[in-house]
């Protein structure tokens, strides 16, 4: 069976390594962040996982027909990640952040970010799509649980209440990881390849900005 | 018009690499690689790929490279071995078919060294840091293993309940006797230079900072008396022979293991990861080798009388 999973792993490497060893994010999964800091990192990724699902769908609108077992993964990956926006508006409303506040305006790391995804599904290859799922289910399912237990004991903050998107996701994501190695695999098209990979790339450097600007 | 010696080694130095540095010595048809994997000092797919070309284009053009040599560019790490954070990506997708890859690319570049001799080679390897793991696994077939005093290795595997797959066994059983595997792989302790030059893994020890000088005279002592050495070094393979389908074998065990491992297990893999990443940093130190006495301390003077360690809470 062809294995792109290992192949975008390794062509990839570098850029989740630099996300890893950012200073920023090193401290966070280390020791933890200030109240001040997690609020904003909240805040960031509300408008990364709102856009998560209209992302997923503009490109499963535009996919060829070829690709018609990614275009049913993207649908239930859609049903799947439905809502999920609300936890994280339930988590920054338990550490005192409003609604309004959250929604008022991403910084222009996100949008950045959230405007690849956007333009490659409609421009590149609707493909891509799946290199954004790569990189936020890696960064999830690897670095989630760490990150959120260290939060929980450095601000003190009880079960689940203020990091239940973070937790929930870094065991949910597990199990996605797994299905999406599994999409990734059953894909022959070069193109398709080198827009996943193009992607994953992309969507490193962008999420390590949004962590570095924090 | 060039001798073709000089255009084989042209085009073999010319390759983009990232992770490693080719340096060439005419005199004595001597190609040093120099490793420097970023962020980590580990195996990373990227690096393993870039030491796979360097060493099928030697194997490409037999006779050109008479000796290979391996040192580390990173000051105080030769190699910490497997790329731990990949395992975690792997093991976390349950992805059995990419782990069995990665070991079995590991044990390709092990059997390189170990059939070296074949293809007119002498493989030699300085190390002059910490190296764990896949990174001492990696040394072991090498000809001629040198370390500076300082520098500290182990298999610490069996801390977060997995097992060092790629060859230790293997050469360790050979070069040290299957009792000192016993005790290296099964303990999870880390050994000094000089206590692994005593039970002959180690060739040579050299004071820090004598390690340039002592792979010189290395090679210098075996160049004129090459072929001979080379043709025990095959017969020696012969007499204690290590099989490509036992390395094979023993990954294939590897990777069922790894699929096994626990929360907590993976937990442990994580902190010695960031702590492999935390001696690449500027200005810091200290790194998995002082993350893994922590953790040998813990276990033994916390867990197993308070459980209220940082161990304990993993």
């Amino acid at each position: 069976m062809p294995n792109f999973f290992i192949d975008l792993i390794a062509a990839t490497d570098e850029g989740r390594r630099e996300f890893e060893t950012h200073p920023v994010v090193f401290a966070s999964v280390a020791h933890g962040m200030s109240i001040e800091r997690y609020r904003a990192l909240l805040c960031e990724l509300y408008h990364i996982v709102w856009h998560f699902n209209p992302i997923c769908a503009a490109a499963a609108s535009r996919i060829d027909d070829g690709y018609a077992n990614i275009r049913h993964f993207l649908y239930r990956h859609i049903h799947e990640e439905s809502g999920h926006e609300q936890w994280v508006l339930n988590d920054l409303e338990a550490i005192g952040v409003s609604r309004e506040q959250v929604i008022a305006r991403p910084s222009q790391n996100v949008l950045a970010l959230v405007g690849f995804n956007y333009w490659a599904s409609d421009r590149r290859h609707p493909c891509s799509v799946l290199g954004m799922m790569y990189v936020l289910e890696v960064l999830a399912a690897v670095y989630g649980g760490p990150f959120s237990a260290t939060i929980r004991e450095t601000l003190f903050l009880e079960g689940e209440r203020g990091t239940s998107f973070l937790s929930s996701h870094a065991s949910l994501d597990a199990v996605h990881l797994a299905e999406l190695r599994d999409i990734l695999n059953q894909l022959t098209s070069e193109d398709a390849k080198a827009a996943v990979t193009e992607s994953v790339l992309v969507n490193f450097r962008q999420i390590t900005s949004v962590f570095g600007a924090i | 018009m060039n001798p073709p010696d000089s255009v084989g080694i042209a085009s073999l130095l010319s390759r983009p690499y990232k992770s490693i540095r080719l340096e060439w010595s005419s005199e004595l048809s001597a190609l040093r690689v120099r490793t420097c994997v970023t962020p980590v000092q580990c195996y990373s797919l990227a690096a393993m790929g870039e030491l796979q070309r360097v060493l099928l284009d030697i194997t490409e053009n037999q006779g050109l490279v008479k000796h290979f040599v391996m040192t580390s560019d990173v000051p105080g790490v030769f190699n910490f071995g497997g790329d731990l954070s990949l395992f975690v990506l792997l093991i976390r997708a349950r992805d059995h078919e990419s782990l069995r890859l990665y070991g079995r690319r590991c044990v390709d570049l092990l059997w390189w060294m170990e059939t070296a001799a074949q293809i007119g080679v002498h493989t030699t390897v300085l190390v002059q840091g910490d190296t764990l793991g896949g990174g001492l696994e990696s040394v072991m077939p090498f000809h001629k293993v040198i370390f500076e005093r300082s520098a500290q290795a182990g298999f610490p595997e069996v801390l977060f309940n997995s097992f060092p797959g790629m060859g230790a066994w293997n050469f360790t059983i050979r070069k040290s006797g299957f009792a000192v595997a016993n005790e290296m792989i099964l303990s999870g302790k880390l050994y000094t230079a000089e206590q692994l030059h005593e039970c002959r893994l180690v060739d040579i020890v050299v004071d820090d900072g004598r390690g340039e000088e002592a792979i010189e005279d290395a090679m210098r002592a075996v160049h004129p008396r090459l072929r001979g050495t080379l043709a025990a070094l095959q017969a020696r393979s012969i007499a204690a022979p290590v099989t490509y389908q036992s390395l094979m074998d023993i990954v294939d065990r590897w990777t069922i293991n790894s699929l096994s491992l626990t929360d907590r297990d993976l937990k442990l893999m994580e902190r010695l990861a960031r702590a492999q990443a935390r001696k690449g940093m500027r200005g810091v130190t200290e790194g998995a080798v002082e993350e893994i006495k922590r953790v040998e301390l813990d276990r033994a003077w916390g867990e197993e009388r308070t459980g209220i360690t940082e161990w304990a809470s993993l």
